[in-house]
């Protein structure tokens, strides 16, 4: 059967799902730049370690490299190997995530994605992936987003961290890291 | 609208019941598996366990070519390696798995090797590598508790690394598992007690956690239902076969539901322990199981109420009201172990055990958070929160 272009809303449904995950991923490394508890966390993953966020068959996806210290750079594209991948099964399980309709815990429980590596440095980047969210989105999107909104997480925290990550986002290139 | 999603697997055929031994050869048969190996423990074959099995191939006109039986309770690559081996040696083209936990999952390990051929079985790590159907493979579970029989998991230590390393794949799950009371007839009290809870720890958390869906929930509920009606039987009167068969079932139940829809913060809790302490997996199961139902109780309290029924019976439920019946629910368990510390001594909490020392808590909830299966623990787990857990489990 021929290849046929895929209806408007379908190819917009796409084109969300790839910008949201360049935002996650510049996120991701803006976050472990200002937070001390996400570095701590990423820590203990090898120097190098290389994880991946994206959607079977072909992307769109995102990678973010440890790069020590508990810095990650992200990374439109893995350059070599991945360690750690989690992998949607459809474009429409991954909208579902972006657009704060299902949980991610709850896409994972679902099986709507399958991970392949290391579960304890699974573990550890959801929640660093929580924490992002927890800062990044209002507080009514993360409760949708996070399994649990944190509750001892002062506004002020909250805020200024926010600042600074969409600061480096909207400043800062992928694949390299910001001089100390 | 309900958006729920799930997936359900289960292919693998449960020959259950009375003489079910002796099904084996027509199974075994069908399947293209005319030169069976065994694999093993010494506590089974000493058990006299495979007595009934090999005089049931026998009688089916199945010769068992080879039987290995130094499976260790935590199976290494270096085990896999050797038992495929003798595997290849003795022109084997099948496997009868048989025991617990350990058993199974070196059964699993050895299926890949033979074949897909080679001797490292690391390559094989992780989640879908496997891209073909293995050789023929039965599973005799002889502990009624873990359930491995119908997971398509299997663990096997790396002794050079020294990890743990994980096997997932659907072409791991056994061709048939089967059930056969006269295998854990013979089954110590105090394993008895720890496999039940393990058993009925598996069906809980399979219910009250994120991947409950229902057809899992419908597996646990029933396995739920026949370990409250017949463990503390079986504890009184151990001979007791239907009792015995009934917690294999529920076992085997248990285990198709949380293949399907996994488990939670008991298991990331039981799993740090059984790593620091080397406490059994299923004791584990047992002294952490009301504690984090508790910590949990707000997200599950409908589930959990809802469980009081398998759990009690109708009475109770009846006149039970609504709002208070997770927290009875969180009672009968606690009352069953009450009552299996009273036949077996079978701890309640961690000070009990005389294996933990307050001071390896925190090294255990630090382990816990990183455990997988506390992604699907219905709360976000903190490190104060499994501190606070292990305190309320010490005494």
């Amino acid at each position: 059967m021929p290849h046929q272009r895929l209806p408007l809303r379908f190819r917009l449904r796409r084109l969300y799902v790839t910008v949201m995950f360049a935002v996650m991923g510049r996120a991701l490394q803006a976050l472990s730049e200002v937070d001390r508890q996400s570095r701590r966390e990423i820590t203990a993953l090898p120097h190098g370690f290389v994880f991946e966020l994206t959607v079977m068959p072909d992307g769109p996806g995102l990678a973010v490299e440890h790069t020590g210290n508990g810095h990650l750079v992200y990374h439109r594209q893995p350059a070599g190997p991945v360690d750690l991948s989690i992998r949607f099964k459809h474009i429409s399980h991954a909208f579902r995530v972006v657009a704060f309709q299902e949980k991610t815990a709850v896409s994972f429980a679902s099986e709507r994605m399958v991970v392949d590596g290391n579960i304890a440095f699974a573990v550890r980047l959801t929640r660093v992936i929580n924490r992002m969210e927890t800062f990044i989105l209002p507080r009514a999107l993360a409760k949708r987003a996070v399994k649990e909104y944190p509750s001892d997480l002062p506004i002020t925290e909250k805020a200024t961290t926010a600042a600074r990550i969409y600061l480096r986002i909207l400043t800062h290139p992928a694949g390299t890291p910001r001089t100390q | 609208m309900n958006s729920q999603y799930y997936e359900f697997f289960c292919p693998v055929k449960v020959i259950a019941g009375h003489a079910a031994l002796e099904h084996i050869p027509y199974e075994l048969t069908g399947l293209g598996g005319s030169r069976p190996m065994i694999i093993t423990d010494s506590r089974v074959r000493q058990a006299g366990l495979l007595s009934p099995l090999l005089t049931a191939c026998q009688e089916g006109g199945l010769e068992v070519v080879t039987i290995y039986d130094e499976v260790p309770p935590d199976s290494s690559t270096a085990v896999v390696r050797d038992i495929a081996r003798v595997y290849r040696e003795q022109d084997c083209n099948a496997i009868l798995a048989v025991g617990g936990g350990s058993s199974i999952d070196t059964g699993k390990a050895v299926n890949i090797l033979v074949s897909e051929g080679g001797e490292d079985l690391t390559q094989y790590s992780g989640a879908g590598i496997l891209q073909k159907p293995l050789r023929p493979f039965v599973v005799i579970p002889t502990t009624a508790g873990t359930g491995s029989e119908v997971t398509s998991v299997a663990v096997i230590t790396d002794e050079h690394k020294e990890v743990k390393l994980p096997f997932t794949s659907s072409f791991l799950l056994p061709d048939a598992a089967v059930i056969d009371p006269r295998m854990t007839l013979t089954l110590p009290p105090m394993i008895t007690a720890a496999t039940g809870m393990d058993a009925l720890t598996h069906a809980i958390e399979a219910i009250t956690g994120l991947g409950s869906n229902p057809l899992s929930n419908a597996y646990a509920t029933a396995a739920i239902r026949m370990i409250s009606q017949h463990l503390i039987a079986v504890m009184d009167h151990p001979r007791n076969t239907e009792g015995r068969l009934a917690l294999a079932q529920a076992a085997t139940m248990a285990g198709i539901a949380f293949s399907n829809s996994m488990v939670g913060l008991v298991h990331s809790l039981g799993h740090a322990t059984g790593a620091i302490c080397h406490l059994p997996h299923g004791l584990c199961m047992s002294l952490y199981l009301p504690y984090v139902l508790e910590y949990n109780l707000d997200r599950i309290r409908g589930p959990l109420g809802e469980l009081l029924l398998p759990l009690e019976g109708a009475e109770v439920y009846a006149t039970t009201r609504a709002n208070e019946r997770a927290e009875a629910s969180i009672r009968a368990i606690r009352k069953l172990r009450d009552q299996l510390h009273e036949r077996c001594d079978l701890p309640r909490t961690l000070h009990e055990t005389g294996r933990v020392r307050r001071d390896q808590l925190d090294d255990i909830a630090r382990l816990a958070l990183d455990d997988g299966s506390i992604l699907f623990n219905p709360r976000e787990v903190t490190l104060n929160d499994t501190q606070a857990i292990l305190q309320r489990a010490w005494t």
